[in-house]
């Protein structure tokens, strides 16, 4: 395939996500900070975001699994995820966080729970498509070119 | 610039010491003449970006995951109240800290604690930034009267470092 093929799929592509809420605008800032002296910036940031939520994520089910569930303990990891996410622009992962928080304010563990399956879904959407779209830079960048700059209307 | 004429010394060998002595002062005052800032935040990925927001502005920046090992950092956490203030300056000597970036909600020392430390120390006339993601009235009320330079919402932008560097240098006296 051409590199200006994949050039424009990947300009489609990260375009799609920001139109479906995937993203927001706080990416955009990642990757404007990205620069020659630290190329791989937005990857590395992104990557330490999926450790850092795998590693909460499994937190969260094991305290929302307890017999006698701690919701200050599961408020916090929430709180670290709603963090996390926002910084990096994962912002439905962030407003599922919210949600998330709510429940855990008013100690409803159904609602709790129910929250945490959306967290993870909304997680692992997003995962999923940050890791497709790295896939799309890396190969343009092997093919000689060079990664356009998506201009967004904010 | 100092060019001793010296008569007693081999005059081939000297001059190029003299520059590289020079080359390596200047390199080292220019090092003190960046902006250090401290930067507290127990989250990873904060940290890792909050850094690089600091140095796209060319600042020197240290990375401090918690309040404790900030008060460490500056010496102040072994020390009381009511310890000399000679003794204190001496620990300090060398260290140089322009500007403080912490979290508000760390486990342990707070932003707020390392806020309140800070202010009632060696340290009081660093500007010190408090940021936090959830925004609060009270909260940000409570750090300005505790002597906060400013409390900034996360996450920050290239826009807000600007802002608060544009501010603190401008504040500086003028040597």
């Amino acid at each position: 395939m051409e590199v200006v093929q994949i050039q424009r799929t990947l300009m489609d592509y990260t375009k799609s996500l920001f139109m479906e809420g995937l993203l927001d605008s706080q990416f955009l800032q990642l990757q404007q900070l990205q620069d020659e002296s630290n190329p791989d910036f937005v990857v590395e940031v992104v990557s330490l975001f999926f450790d850092d939520s795998e590693k909460l994520l499994n937190e969260l089910t094991i305290a929302l699994d307890q017999p006698s569930v701690d919701f200050k303990k599961v408020d916090s990891y929430v709180h670290q995820l709603k963090g996390s996410s926002s910084s990096i622009g994962a912002q439905r992962v962030k407003n599922a966080c919210v949600a998330f928080r709510n429940f855990c304010q008013v100690q409803n563990i159904e609602g709790c729970l129910t929250c945490l399956q959306q967290v993870k879904q909304e997680y692992y959407l997003v995962k999923n498509k940050l890791e497709t779209l790295f896939r799309l830079e890396q190969q343009i960048v092997t093919s000689g070119g060079s990664i356009p700059m998506i201009e967004m209307g904010f | 610039m100092e060019l001793m004429k010296s008569d007693n010394i081999v005059p081939d060998r000297q001059p190029r010491q003299e520059e590289i002595m020079q080359q390596q002062k200047q390199q080292e005052e220019e090092e003190e003449r960046r902006f250090h800032v401290l930067a507290v935040d127990d989250s990873v990925i904060d940290r890792k970006l909050l850094e690089k927001l600091l140095k796209a502005f060319s600042c020197q920046v240290t990375c401090l995951e918690s309040g404790e090992k900030a008060l460490e950092y500056l010496g102040l956490l072994h020390n009381s109240a009511t310890a000399a203030s000679s003794s204190q300056s001496q620990q300090h000597q060398g260290l140089k800290v322009n500007l403080i970036m912490t979290d508000f909600s760390m486990p342990g020392t707070s932003g707020y604690d390392l806020l309140k430390r800070v202010k009632g120390s060696y340290w009081k006339d660093v500007p010190v930034v408090v940021m936090s993601s959830e925004n609060v009235p009270s909260r940000i009320s409570m750090c300005l009267e505790g002597g906060a330079e400013e409390f900034m919402l996360k996450p920050l932008q290239l826009s807000d470092v600007h802002k608060i560097q544009a501010r603190i240098l401008k504040s500086l006296p003028q040597s």
